[in-house]
């Protein structure tokens, strides 16, 4: 019999300890839905310039460029080269169902160079588009 | 004889071992996905023509070069340190409802192109342009 009571006790003991394990785990599972974004991984790793700009886009990019510090463009997550620019972001634009609200993003390194840049931005304007946006972080500290 | 069969016991309470399983799995999910990197959008809009959109002859239009990633600007010839911020508040008073038109030539890398912008912006400038860095001719 007081084995018997021992071993209950022991079992109920071992499902308490549980308890502050998972009030820990919920409380990051909360923290990290809360706090997170969701979001897609960019196809190769951009660190954009830091700028104490506060402006979020209010609505997602209609196509997404990004430049990487080896001078590669992936547009949409697509390797291209500079030639394609045009014809897919036309492509896009037609397709778009609100053309009015159709912007590009582009995401460059910090450490590009902004001649890099030019050529993206020369196509981009050969192909009717004005709505442009450089992707930028805030700096640490201002978060 | 009857068939006299124990009644299972039920159990006290609901295991925790599959509950936490799940939670585990979402933590690692939602941690693996979080991004906290908090990104900004700086517009710059394009003209329809390859031209650069502004130039000095325009009302009021300061343009500001950067040559190198040495933290100078330079100003109708004459270079001044980012960090000198007298220099700023006293050119952006001179100019307070003029147009700061930032250019860069070869080499100058994007941050600090922003952060040339930052120090105008910092200093009260209400227009600041970066959009002319990427429109010059040598885009061609």
């Amino acid at each position: 019999m007081k084995i018997d009571q021992k071993f209950a006790a022991k079992i109920k003991n071992d499902e308490d300890n549980m308890v502050p394990l998972i009030n820990v785990v919920f409380l990051m599972l909360v923290f990290f839905m809360v706090a997170g974004q969701i979001r897609k991984a960019d196809p190769i790793p951009v660190i954009p310039p830091t700028s104490i700009n506060e402006n979020r886009p209010v609505s997602d990019p209609n196509v997404l460029i990004v430049v990487g510090t080896d001078r590669s463009i992936y547009v949409d997550d697509n390797l291209i080269t500079l030639n394609e620019v045009k014809p897919y972001l036309e492509q896009a634009f037609e397709t778009a169902l609100d053309k009015d609200a159709f912007w590009v993003q582009i995401k460059g390194d910090g450490l590009l160079p902004v001649e890099e840049l030019r050529p993206i931005f020369s196509e981009i304007r050969l192909s009717g588009l004005t709505k442009v946006s450089l992707a930028t972080q805030l700096q640490r500290g201002q978060e | 004889m009857p068939l006299n069969l124990s009644q299972p016991k039920r159990k006290q309470g609901i295991s925790l071992t599959p509950l936490i399983d799940v939670v585990f799995i979402l933590l690692l999910f939602f941690m693996l996905t979080s991004s906290f990197v908090p990104w900004r959008t700086v517009d710059t809009p394009l003209s329809v023509s390859s031209e650069p959109m502004l130039t000095p002859d325009e009302n009021d239009v300061v343009m500001l070069t950067l040559k190198a990633n040495d933290g100078q600007v330079w100003v109708t010839g004459e270079a001044h340190s980012l960090s000198d911020t007298t220099w700023f508040q006293a050119l952006i008073v001179d100019h307070a409802k003029g147009t700061f038109a930032v250019q860069a030539e070869e080499g100058v890398n994007l941050q600090s192109l922003m952060s040339l912008a930052d120090r105008l912006k910092e200093n009260g400038a209400q227009t600041v342009s970066i959009a002319n860095a990427f429109t010059t001719e040598k885009a061609k």
